[in-house]
């Protein structure tokens, strides 16, 4: 008996070792595992065996199944293995064909900015207002201090629908809107398109945008406008960036001043960009005029704040290095896909 | 403004160059636009005296000449055939320089060597106009009276060096439309004394007369004139102004025409005060009334165009007719003429904006008009006129005649400002001391008495307390402004709902391949009519026109952004830009309700555009891009219903998206007859949605719901219809018809054939049941599929396909 179990492993194993397929090595299995397995006959036959042979021979019977199994299975791993090596040879691919991607669209370089900003002053803290394009002219000019005879008034050419409506010149109007609807502290910023009779020519559009920015709060002074500002100027146009404010005149702020940013083309040294000056005239800024306080309801004796206003295709243009304004109002794809 | 650094000097030392005092003034307020500096690119030409001409040997259009330069004698080769000998001219020598970046060195022409070169007025960089008597083409011939200087630099004896600097002056700021204006902000900027070289002017005690030889002034329009002073000159030699009057008048950009004329220019860029000379003979009963314009009066000015002028305007009249238009420009008919003998000199201020609305009506902005329109000072008005006289004295063009007339209704108002150092600290956030508050003001001449302080009479923009601070920080230094941060309570910053939705919407569409463009809101008559747009229609009917516009390329407001898109769509399809897909985030804008009328706002639309055409771009795409908006920005129930009305688009293929009882977008092909008016020969694909309405059926709190558990039944259907019946309509009819059980429906398959019959399409969808309760039994499914069946043969005769 213990030759035949014997006998049975040894060609058990050597049927193993010759097998190329997973298919043979399942028949191997099935011929000496199965249930009308050779080694299965043995253990069914024990039957016949004297009472004390038997627990001998099982023990070899199992010993001998496990041999086989471990043999199996060992031999099972080996040729999945080699399937899958040859499975991957033939499978490889030219990695430097092209790509069935979905080809993106792009955000207009005048929306960047306008995202790249509002998303620095949600950060300290302002909302987004938004408002008329076509304006009252009490908002557009008499609130913020320009009533109809005002000499400011020839700064800048506003296009007319009546003598009392108008196309908003600047955002500013929404200064005005605001304090009337809501109370102290206010932290706005309004993004908007405006419009002034400009013809079209590489720095100048009849239509163009503009961000305005007001605070009201107690004791809001002009150093909190400047320091706002250079917080603005290093987040939006790089660190290193340096601010300036220069005296200026503006109907609805006082003081007013103009800032100027170190050009963050060259970092100040001049170039084409910045005109060999090292500064761009950046935006126009100032306390709120007490004059507009009072004609928002809002007392300037007990509140004060900033404002500011900048064109945002300026800093689109100084920032991507677009020379010709008339660009971004063209709209070519190939354009617009390298933003 | 332009002024030379030479006539500011009469009013403040200047021991800076042009450059750093125009940084200085800008960080003051007075920003300068330009500087130039003249003279400066001319080096070592020098006075020259020709000794001799001879023919050159070998050039017939050539002379050798020696030319005495003062240490030595030069030999030159010239072409020029305008000198003569003994003549004097300017000598750019071996290594010198002229305007433009010409070097002159010693060469050799047609063999004969050459020292230098005479020059022309051209070559030196100079105007014809300013050397009367030189020629274009040709030598410039000094006078003979600067043998004296033989040697001597050009620039220096010709007086060229000349630096001007042109400021651009905020409108706030009339006192610095004058050389002494901006002299005074220069002193005080660069801490040298004022030197007030007018004060004189102020402490003249001139008469006051009812009249002088004749001449009476009344005012009746006081409203719209503060003051009118008025002083004569007799025995008057018209003639040409002094050299060095004529090169201030250039210098300021002011062309030079006769000493009276030249006076009243000057004293206006001096003082800053326009003033007007009239010949007292032109003046008809010798009577002048400032009045106002009778409707359709006319008259021809300075500059020989014919004005009407209607009520709103002010002249300056005589008896008969208007002789100005007051603070703009004066007429023709009382110019001064050659054999003037009287002169009557006029220095008025008017109502700023009355003078700026009439500039504008009569298309003249002048000096003068440009001036009166901010505002000027009517304590400034006598002043000048003395100023005036004191020059004719000075240039012995005439005589001055004894008393003014000066008509002064109501005396400019001081003003009188409270304030507190401490106050303005706070404002500017510095911390300035009272004293250097004080010594600001003083030398600004703003008088301090306690806690107020008394502006001057020429800065009338300050007027409270916010005026001065900006006063003290002109000079207390913008630069030193600190930087600090807002301390107050904080805010919390947010975009609010439709803000939000429109970055969700970018978002889907930029990775959908979409660019976003920008277009202009107004549009014209002829990008109407290109695109179609009825008459009739109310997006015609609604449109809002501009009172001013640019050109008709932009004279009205657009009520719909197709055009727009359309139009950019050409553009890209002309630049052979074959994939193209578009979206624009712009208004439309709609005089509903005749708002404009009734003088309120009209109606502006938030539009979201799509305009796309190319290769795998159909309406089902475009479809499944607003899909997607939808799904994203939280529209959960709407309806796709067919469109057969809109003008822009294809009738069959356009669907209209209903949310609730709301129409607010369209979807579709564009009609080929637009696709043709912009000359596009593919198909065109548009949306237009209203981001306004979307934004209030989207649902921003998104709820959790369980992920099924129990597993789905799935079940094939292929259905013969006729042609008509839309897959929209049979899947309403399977919904209803399986009650809550029938998950989702997937069209995998619409199918024609001959077989099927003409009209007929088998379409086919994969039905998918669950319920989350509990796993379906076949039994609830099978009759729930039967129940479709039926439902759909009932409803639109449909056959099971088998």
């Amino acid at each position: 008996m213990q030759e035949k179990i014997e006998q049975i492993r040894n060609t058990a194993e050597a049927e193993i070792t010759s097998a190329t397929s997973i298919a043979e090595l399942e028949n191997t299995r099935i011929k000496y595992l199965g249930k009308k397995g050779e080694l299965t006959l043995v253990l069914r036959g024990m039957g016949s065996l004297p009472a004390e042979e038997r627990p001998v021979v099982g023990s070899l019977v199992n010993k001998a199944r496990d041999f086989i199994e471990e043999k199996l299975s060992q031999k099972e791993r080996e040729i999945k293995e080699k399937l899958l090596e040859e499975r991957l040879k033939t499978e490889k691919i030219d990695i430097t064909m092209p790509s069935k991607k979905v080809e993106l669209g792009s955000i207009h370089p005048i929306t960047q900015i306008i995202n790249d900003v509002k998303e620095i002053f949600i950060g300290l803290g302002y909302e987004i207002a938004e408002g008329p394009e076509i304006e009252l002219a009490t908002y557009n000019f008499d609130k913020l201090n320009t009533p109809p005879d005002h000499p400011a008034r020839d700064i800048q050419d506003t296009f007319y629908i009546t003598d009392s409506i108008v196309l908003r010149s600047q955002t500013s109007p929404m200064q005005a809107r605001v304090m009337e609807q809501q109370k102290p502290p206010i932290k706005i910023i309004c993004p908007g398109t405006v419009y002034r009779s400009d013809s079209v020519d590489a720095t100048h559009s009849p239509v163009f945008h503009q961000i305005e920015g007001l605070v009201i709060d107690k004791h809001i002074s002009m150093s909190d406008l400047k320091g706002t500002l250079e917080l603005f100027a290093k987040k939006c146009l790089g660190e290193k960036t340096k601010i300036r404010f220069r005296p200026h005149h503006f109907p609805f702020t006082e003081p007013s001043a103009e800032a100027d940013v170190s050009c963050f083309v060259c970092g100040g040294k001049g170039c084409r960009v910045c005109k060999g000056e090292g500064w761009i005239e950046l935006l126009g800024c100032g306390m709120v005029h007490p004059n507009v306080l009072r004609n928002c309801n809002i007392d300037p004796e007990v509140y004060s704040g900033f404002a500011f206003g900048f064109g945002v295709e300026r800093i689109a243009m100084a920032k991507f290095g677009i020379d010709d304004m008339r660009l971004l109002y063209e709209n070519d794809v190939r354009f617009l896909k390298q933003f | 403004m332009k002024t030379s650094v030479e006539w500011l000097k009469e009013f403040s030392d200047i021991d800076v160059s042009p450059k750093e005092l125009g940084d200085i003034l800008t960080m003051t307020g007075s920003k300068v636009e330009t500087i130039e500096s003249k003279g400066n690119d001319i080096k070592n030409v020098v006075v020259g005296k020709i000794l001799e001409i001879k023919k050159h040997p070998d050039a017939d259009k050539l002379v050798v000449t020696k030319v005495d330069v003062g240490e030595e004698i030069l030999q030159i080769v010239t072409g020029a055939n305008n000198i003569k000998e003994n003549d004097i001219v300017p000598i750019a020598k071996d290594g010198s320089e002229l305007p433009g970046g010409v070097k002159i060195k010693t060469g050799k022409l047609r063999g004969i060597d050459s020292c230098g070169m005479m020059c022309s007025v051209g070559e030196l960089g100079l105007e014809l106009e300013d050397y009367p008597g030189q020629i274009e083409h040709g030598i410039m011939i000094l006078p003979a009276s600067l043998e004296k200087d033989l040697g001597k630099d050009i620039v220096e004896v010709l007086q060229l060096k000349e630096d001007i600097i042109d400021f651009e002056i905020t409108p706030n700021r009339p006192d610095c439309l004058s050389v002494e204006g901006l002299g005074r902000e220069t002193a005080i900027s660069l801490g040298k004394e004022f030197k007030n070289p007018r004060s004189n002017l102020s402490k003249m005690q001139i008469e006051t007369k009812p009249e002088i030889k004749g001449l009476t002034v009344d005012i009746t329009a006081p409203d719209l004139c503060y003051r009118y002073v008025a002083r004569m000159v007799e025995n008057v030699k018209i003639q040409e102004s002094p050299e060095w009057l004529k090169r201030r008048l250039k210098a300021c950009g002011v062309r030079a025409i006769n000493n009276i004329v030249d006076i009243t220019n000057y004293v206006m860029l001096e003082m800053g005060q326009p003033m007007h000379a009239f010949d007292i003979e032109s003046i008809k009963g010798k009577h002048i009334t400032v009045r106002r314009a009778k409707q359709g009066e006319t008259i021809t000015t300075l500059d020989d165009e014919e004005r009407i002028l209607d009520e709103t305007m002010l002249v300056i009249a005589d008896d008969e007719k208007p002789v100005a238009i007051a603070g703009v420009m004066g007429g023709l008919n009382s110019e001064i003429e050659k054999d003037t003998q009287t002169v009557v000199f006029e220095s008025a201020v008017f109502y700023g904006g009355s003078i700026r609305k009439t500039a504008k009506k009569v298309g003249l902005r002048t000096e003068a008009s440009s001036r009166y329109e901010k505002g000027l000072s009517p304590e400034n008005a006598e002043r000048v006129v003395n100023r005036a006289v004191e020059l004719v004295e000075l240039l012995k063009a005439g005589k001055a005649v004894e008393g003014k007339i000066d008509v002064y209704p109501i005396k400019q108002k001081k003003t009188v400002i409270p304030w507190s150092a401490e106050r303005i600290n706070d404002l500017l956030g510095i911390q300035a001391s009272k004293q250097e508050m004080i010594d600001i003001f003083t030398k600004l001449e703003i008088q301090v008495e306690g806690d107020t302080a008394i502006p001057p009479y020429f800065r009338q923009d300050i007027e409270q307390e916010a005026d001065l601070a900006e006063e003290v920080l002109r000079f207390y230094g913008y630069d030193t402004l600190p930087s600090t941060l807002i301390e107050a309570e904080s805010t919390l910053g947010s975009k609010n709902k439709q803000q939000k939705i429109v970055d969700t919407i970018q978002e889907v569409l930029v990775n959908s391949g979409f660019s976003e463009i920008y277009t202009y809101g107004f549009y014209s008559a002829k990008d109407m009519k290109k695109a179609l747009m009825d008459e009739n229609s109310d997006l015609v009917r609604k449109t809002i026109f501009l009172q001013n516009p640019l050109s008709d390329d932009f004279d009205r407001m657009r009520t719909t952004t197709i055009p727009s898109m359309m139009q950019t769509l050409e553009t890209n399809y002309n630049k052979k830009n074959m994939e193209v897909k578009l979206y624009e985030l712009g208004r439309s804008y709609i005089n509903e309700k005749e708002a404009i009328q009734k003088g309120e706002l009209p109606q502006e639309n938030n539009m979201l555009t799509l305009g796309a055409y190319g290769e795998n771009v159909d309406f089902y795409y475009i479809k499944g891009i607003i899909e997607n908006i939808l799904q994203a920005v939280g529209v959960n129930r709407y309806d796709f219903l067919r469109e057969e009305e809109n003008h822009f688009y294809h009738p069959g293929r356009t669907a209209k998206l209903k949310v609730g009882n709301d129409i607010f977008a369209y979807i579709g092909e564009a009609h080929p007859s637009l696709t043709e008016q912009y000359g596009i020969t593919k198909k065109v694909y548009l949306v237009e949605l209203n981001i306004d309405k979307i934004t209030r059926y989207a649902k921003q709190n998104k709820k959790y719901v369980e992920v099924p558990k129990f597993p789905a039944a799935l079940r094939d259907i292929a259905m013969v219809v006729a042609e008509e019946v839309e897959v929209g309509t049979i899947q309403k009819i399977m919904e209803k018809k399986a009650k809550k059980i029938l998950e989702r429906v997937t069209l995998f398959d619409v199918y024609r054939s001959e077989k099927l019959g003409e009209n007929k399409k088998s379409v086919a969808f994969e039905l998918t049941f669950r319920i989350p309760e509990r796993t379906l039994t076949d039994e609830e499914v099978n009759k729930a599929m039967q129940d479709i069946i039926t439902g759909l043969e009932q409803e639109v005769g449909a056959n099971l396909r088998k």
